[in-house]
């Protein structure tokens, strides 16, 4: 199925079965509306933020395959080396949604942000995008513009920072003869 | 083993505009929380209270800031993360390997089918095949797992209500349950028997047999359950027609799982979207049409009954497959077996590049969804190709379950919304991770 | 004198031995040493007899935080009986409640209301930290989650594992009764609160 008719249609990729359409961010809540209506995509099932800070820099060497797949049990396979593909930007904004049909569709639509860069809220959209929202802007710091109630959903209302972002420390506390986490 | 009957095509559902739509429940314009009315704004009527982090039923740490009018609900608000855990931070930082016991300990009630969401993501990126003994036993397991769930719902749904009876009764079959995922796990709760690519150990001689005594039993206790309940005038009258969600609020609010079939709609991941072996499972799957307490009470109890016929379907299936694999045969990503560590090489360094380093996942991205007791619970899972995960994320049935608090409460009493809270069965691990 | 320990019963100590002649000595008191015992002397036959009515009678107050409230309510339950030792009546209130058992990881938002509800309780009064997230932080050593609830509150027991059998819980809670029956103070009269 192609999904270029959406507003702000960037591109779609295909991979392990699923299908993800890449949609500026600015237009994310027509492409919704389109989603919607159109292409009968009556659920929004997940919305979720992804940080790519330091994205394929921590000297990943990439998954060590054979030229012709996995191949099990032969020992010293070297083969070809896979890098992760560089992001263009740091965020991500995956919108996982479904269509309550026989055989049941899912899509994912991307949109891609840098640091402060606001996405329009889909909660007139689908309500259920309220406390979506709200956690991934409470835990990765993306602010939706028109949302309704954009307060900290899962930390203390006073927590400084967001959490889940790659540049906030994981806390707790030391640990003797661990790794260096 | 019957084939699933052919469905017919479930009608394609009105797509609503939620902002536009006559007759919807969902308050304007904040979703999730209950404004107080016009009438009633800046009245000395009006008493602002905490339906505390700490309060007797046993749903956990959900915290509501109700506003009564005597006893009547006017205005909520759900304030969640009391229990929030950095499940997602935390498993970025453990080796693929070692991430399985987190997500167990996310909706602790159904704890296997978090860890078979998980599990199954990871074996998706990975393009791994599980051997069928492994599947027919995780289905068996899951469904286990759906049974607990649902007498613990059970049961501290109608202490709650006042039943307390069923409290007893019902621990004591989730004693029983328990036993088996001892039996064969070691651990009555979080067992970390499923691993990426099948299961960790073989299933123990006696499983069958106490697990075929169970399937005997389950039945005739669920008819007490019954006996005790469904014509009970005081229990009827407190769960029917209270906390009305109806099926198009309950699309837009991105409702699934027992709500979703309580409110009308035929959507059961297990049969839709079938994953492990449940597209070669005879089960029906219950629906409901009012949307009420009662009928999410209703379905539940009915699930548990189908969940019965599944693990007798899976023993039957898993009787015949003794003595087959139960874990696949990469060693790029399995522990090889410890008799071949003496022997072969290659199998030690295996064994050591999996235990120190973790055994790698390839790049890309993948979101699996099973049909947890709850609801879809789902995983969402970024892979750098490197031995960790870069980004975890579970879609709760739970946190989206509590956002319907707000529709479903519409001027009902404070005894009614326990109930209701009660019926949507929310686990404040799964709300908040 | 016996080289070694002193015993309870060095000192002429009956603790719970008043009321039942033939029991051996408790697994607090093999384990005590000789300087805890100190601290236990001086008990009058009054005070053994009010410690004996408290440690049956020692009721929880419903706090159930994650996994482990459900291997908590599970004691409740039929197999393992806590009405046996008189704990079946969970209080809602915690002015009624003589004993928190936190049973669950602490998340950070979640330690004011802790506290405020250990203050509301009246003495005397005993933590129990039930599981490893309430004893250490268990598997979650991050940026929400407390280690160990003895950073805001003063613990009697701790109680290991992930979840601890509804057994175990029951040996903590008994290891409990016997401390507080040999006369060992409850932990906000001997503890303060970890501070590293």
């Amino acid at each position: 199925m192609s999904y270029s008719e959406l507003p702000g249609f960037v591109e779609q990729a295909e991979a392990f079965g699923e299908t993800t359409v890449t949609v500026e961010p600015a237009r994310i809540r027509d492409a919704c509306l389109h989603a919607r209506d159109e292409l009968g995509f009556q659920m929004l099932v997940d919305i979720v933020a992804t940080d790519y800070l330091n994205w394929g820099g921590r000297g990943v060497s990439g998954y060590i395959a054979t030229a012709s797949g996995r191949d099990l049990n032969f020992p010293s396979t070297q083969g070809l080396q896979t890098l992760p593909e560089v992001k263009a930007r740091r965020f991500s904004v995956a919108y996982h949604l479904l269509a309550l049909r026989q055989p049941p569709v899912r899509v994912r639509l991307k949109c891609w942000l840098d640091d402060g860069e606001p996405v329009p809220s889909v909660v007139s959209v689908w309500p259920t995008a309220d406390w979506h929202e709200r956690e991934q802007f409470d835990l990765m710091g993306i602010r939706f513009d028109g949302h309704p109630n954009l307060k900290r959903l899962i930390m203390d209302d006073d927590w400084e920072g967001h959490p889940l972002r790659k540049d906030y420390p994981i806390g707790g506390e030391p640990v003797r003869f661990s790794e260096a986490e | 083993m019957a084939i699933a009957p052919e469905r017919p095509r479930t009608r394609a559902w009105p797509v609503v505009h939620a902002d536009q739509y006559e007759g919807t429940r969902i308050p304007w314009p904040v979703p999730t929380a209950r404004p107080v009315p016009e009438r009633l704004r800046g009245s000395d009527d009006v008493l602002r209270i905490n339906f505390g982090p700490n309060h007797p039923s046993t749903h956990g740490v959900l915290r509501l800031v109700l506003d009564l009018d005597g006893e009547q609900v006017v205005g909520l608000d759900a304030v969640i993360g009391y229990l929030h855990t950095g499940f997602e931070k935390t498993m970025e930082q453990k080796t693929w390997w070692k991430c399985i016991t987190y997500p167990e300990r996310i909706d602790y009630v159904g704890f296997q089918n978090n860890e078979l969401t998980f599990v199954l993501a990871v074996e998706k990126l990975l393009d791994l095949e599980v051997p069928e003994k492994a599947t027919w036993m995780r289905t068996l397991l899951c469904e286990l797992s759906r049974i607990h769930s649902h007498l613990i719902f059970l049961g501290t749904s109608a202490l709650e209500l006042g039943a307390v009876s069923m409290f007893w009764y019902c621990f004591r079959e989730r004693e029983l349950v328990l036993d088996l995922f001892e039996m064969v796990t070691g651990q009555r709760m979080h067992t970390r028997y499923f691993q990426v690519g099948g299961l960790a150990e073989d299933i123990p001689e006696g499983f069958y047999a106490q697990c075929r005594s169970f399937v005997e039993w389950m039945p005739k206790a669920l008819d007490d359950y019954l006996a005790l309940l469904d014509r009970n005038a005081i229990w009827l009258e407190r769960t029917k027609g209270i906390g009305v969600l109806s099926a198009d609020d309950a699309i837009a609010l991105g409702q699934t799982g027992p709500v979703l079939r309580a409110s009308g709609v035929d959507w059961d991941l297990r049969r839709d979207e079938p994953h492990l072996s449940y597209g070669q499972l005879d089960f029906r799957v219950p629906v409901y049409a009012n949307g009420d307490v009662y009928d999410r009470y209703r379905v539940r109890m009915d699930e548990m009954r189908e969940s019965t016929r599944i693990v007798d379907q899976c023993l039957r299936r898993l009787e015949r497959l003794k003595g087959h694999p139960w874990i696949a045969d990469d060693r790029k990503v399995v522990l090889p077996p410890r008799e071949e560590l003496h022997t072969s090489m290659e199998s030690l360094i295996h064994h050591f590049k999996i235990v120190t380093e973790g055994f790698r996942v390839p790049e890309g991205e993948v979101y699996v969804a099973t049909e947890s007791p709850r609801g879809e619970q789902g995983c969402y899972l970024v892979s750098e190709g490197g031995p960790k995960p870069w980004r975890v994320h579970f879609r709760a049935p739970s946190f989206v379950a509590l956002e319907a608090t707000a529709t479903c409460v519409h001027e009902t009493l404070v005894a009614d919304l326990i109930a209701i809270v009660g019926s949507l069965d929310a686990v404040m691990g799964d709300t908040d991770r | 004198m016996a080289d070694g320990p002193k015993r309870l019963r060095d000192y002429g100590l009956q603790s719970e031995r008043l009321l039942w002649p033939t029991k051996g000595p408790s697994h607090f008191e093999e384990e005590m040493g000789a300087d805890e015992i100190e601290r236990a002397l001086g008990l009058t036959t009054l005070e053994k007899a009010v410690r004996w009515a408290q440690t049956r009678s020692m009721w929880p107050d419903t706090f159930g935080l994650a996994c482990c409230a459900i291997e908590m309510m599970s004691i409740v339950s039929a197999r393992y009986d806590i009405a046996r030792f008189g704990m079946e009546a969970f209080r809602s209130s915690p002015r009624q409640a003589d004993l928190l058992i936190i049973s669950g990881r602490v998340a950070h938002k979640m330690a004011a209301p802790i506290r405020q509800i250990y203050d509301q309780m009246l003495e005397p009064k005993w933590v129990i930290a039930m599981g490893a997230c309430a004893s250490s932080g268990g598997m979650f050593n991050n940026y929400t989650i407390l280690q160990g609830v003895d950073r805001i509150l003063p613990v009697d027991v701790y109680v290991p594992f992930c979840p601890p059998r509804p057994e175990a819980l029951m040996e903590g809670i008994i290891r409990l009764h016997e401390a507080h029956l040999a006369g060992v103070a409850p932990a906000y009269e001997r503890r303060e609160v970890a501070t590293s």
